[in-house]
């Protein structure tokens, strides 16, 4: 069954948006992530103008986060406090970013350093994750205790003001270790026009030493917020998000959410991270093919920064 | 920037004045053919399951006559990202194009190829066939003729992957009967065809010349629940915002509830 779209101005057949929310719900339950990288290119390739793509998705993660950000509170693993703090750096980061990007347009290669910096950040995160949680995989194999060292910057993060303890990560961290790292996802995040979460959860694991199972439920709690800010924002500047596109997608996507959180639940910590890492660099692989391969129409349509 | 603004728009008047003069000189001179054309379909309606729709146009010609249909929407300005290599070696957006003078539709069907049956200038006067809109059509910034051409050819690409530009021939059937040829042709109507009032004019052609026109129009507009949607998302961003959160925060709870309780029973 197809249906027409009226701000995309387009007619789609219904299974595939639902079909693709199903997918992306599960990876937003299991790994914390909105999936904006993976759903909004998919949607461009369906025929959607960018700018509606990638307002429609903030307002459909709204729902999937929504709905896993619950299942995930229903066992406790969201962090409330330091949600709280990360959001506070996130939204003033995501200020600061948009300034950037005014500055990127008028120096007139926006568009360079917005992919060069999504690929790296993406590459980086991706091969870290990945080389980190196979060897801490080996490590539990062998049955070896990993002797706790302090880092250089495990010391310095202590020896901040501010000092507080978060209950539900069982971590203590100055208050504006979380605010500052929320900050600079923020910027990152609103240069490359994506909602951030793959960079957040590898921030949650390493820098904030949060386990992987409160991160993920954290992570969809403050996705949550920055994609209500979003929406509203695109709603009202930009009249770009189609409402009938985001029930479709959030009729999948709130489902996937909840199976991804109980799936999340049989698989360890070290597992979730590897399959993201994977991901991650599935999709960072394929960003670097579309930048290098001659694509096929030479013009797309305006719009967007 | 004016000047080119001054320059089409006198362009356009040109234009009409003489189609105007066509239309009467083969009014006087012909008073006993009449080209007749009309769209069964005139006004096509966009609701929740539109999916494109059909348009079939028939009417009457002088027998042995080739035909050919334009159907294009108005004219105007549009924006689009030109894609370019950077480093050698990789595609990005480089910038902007704007092309003038350019419908957002276009679309040709003729009984035979047009370069077989009309002169190029007879081409260029009406704005049949893509040789001729690219003269019409103003791209900027470019810096020569050949650039020009060259992202004339992309934009046909561009707009021919989305269905809305099309140049085709043989699709129109024509049958003689008693003095008179009716044609009759059915037009595929694409839904990436945006809401607009499109003309279709139809073309009589003989020993390469234009001989003949006649017009007939299709209006596609949102009706109900797809119109007051977009209006408001046009009109009304800060409220649609709204619902379409609450929707979203709704339907996040909704869900989780269910799983909760298919869970508990678990």
């Amino acid at each position: 069954m197809y249906l027409y779209l009226p701000v995309a101005l387009t007619s789609i057949n219904v299974l595939i948006p639902v079909g693709l929310g199903l997918v992306v719900g599960l990876l937003s339950g299991l790994f914390g992530v909105g999936g904006g990288f993976l759903m909004t290119p998919l949607l461009i390739m369906l025929g959607i103008p960018s700018t509606v793509a990638a307002a429609t998705d903030s307002n459909q993660i709204v729902a999937a986060s929504t709905s896993g950000t619950y299942a995930h509170w229903r066992v406790g693993n969201v962090d409330f406090k330091m949600g709280f703090y990360l959001l506070v750096g996130g939204f003033t980061g995501g200020l600061f970013g948009v300034q950037a990007i005014k500055v990127l347009n008028a120096m007139g290669n926006a568009d360079f350093v917005i992919k060069m910096t999504y690929v790296f950040m993406l590459g980086i995160v991706g091969i870290y994750m990945f080389i980190e949680s196979l060897g801490s995989m080996k490590k539990k194999q062998q049955e070896m205790v990993a002797p706790a060292k302090e880092s250089h910057m495990a010391r310095f993060l202590k020896s901040l003001p501010f000092q507080t303890h978060f209950e539900k990560s069982g971590v203590s961290h100055s208050t504006l270790v979380p605010i500052f790292f929320g900050g600079l996802v923020g910027i990152l995040a609103a240069i490359m026009g994506v909602g951030g979460g793959f960079l957040m959860v590898p921030v949650m694991v390493y820098i904030l030493r949060m386990p992987m199972h409160v991160v993920v439920g954290t992570s969809l709690f403050q996705i949550l917020f920055n994609c209500i800010e979003v929406t509203f924002l695109q709603s009202y500047t930009n009249h770009s998000v189609d409402f009938i596109l985001a029930v479709l997608l959030l009729l999948g996507s709130t489902l996937g959410a909840q199976v991804g959180a109980v799936f999340g639940r049989k698989l360890k910590g070290e597992q979730l991270k590897i399959i993201l890492a994977v991901i991650v660099l599935v999709v960072t692989v394929k960003i670097v093919f579309d930048l290098t391969l001659s694509p096929s129409l030479l013009l797309a349509q305006g719009g967007g920064h | 920037m004016s000047v080119t603004i001054l320059k089409s728009g006198l362009k356009r008047n040109i234009f009409l004045g003489v189609a105007f003069m066509v239309l009467i000189l083969a009014a006087a001179g012909n008073a006993s053919a009449k080209l007749t054309a009309t769209a069964n379909h005139d006004h096509i309606k966009i609701d929740f399951f539109y999916h494109g729709s059909s348009v079939s146009v028939r009417g009457i010609s002088d027998p042995g006559i080739d035909l050919v249909m334009k159907i294009t929407s108005p004219e105007g300005h549009q924006e689009l990202r030109k894609k370019g290599k950077l480093a050698g070696f990789l595609w990005m957006n480089v910038g902007k194009l704007t092309f003038e003078n350019a419908p957002k539709f276009y679309a040709i069907h003729s009984t035979k190829k047009l370069e077989d049956i009309l002169s190029r200038e007879e081409m260029e006067t009406y704005g049949l066939g893509y040789p001729a809109l690219e003269k019409h059509v103003e791209i900027s910034p470019v810096g020569s003729e050949d650039e020009k051409a060259d992202w004339f050819n992309q934009f046909v690409k561009f707009k021919e992957a989305s269905k809305l530009y099309s140049v085709s021939s043989g699709k129109i059937n024509m049958t003689e009967q008693g003095g008179k040829q009716n044609y009759y042709v059915l037009l595929e109507w694409p839904y990436q065809a945006l809401p607009d009032n499109y003309t279709i004019t139809v073309y009589a052609v003989k020993d390469k010349k234009v001989v003949e026109t006649a017009e007939t129009h299709v209006l596609v507009e949102q009706v109900g629940m797809v119109k007051s949607l977009a209006g408001m998302a046009k009109n009304n961003g800060a409220f649609y915002g709204i619902i379409s959160i609450l929707a979203a925060l709704g339907a996040g709870f909704g869900v989780g509830m269910v799983f909760r309780k298919g869970g508990g029973a678990h």
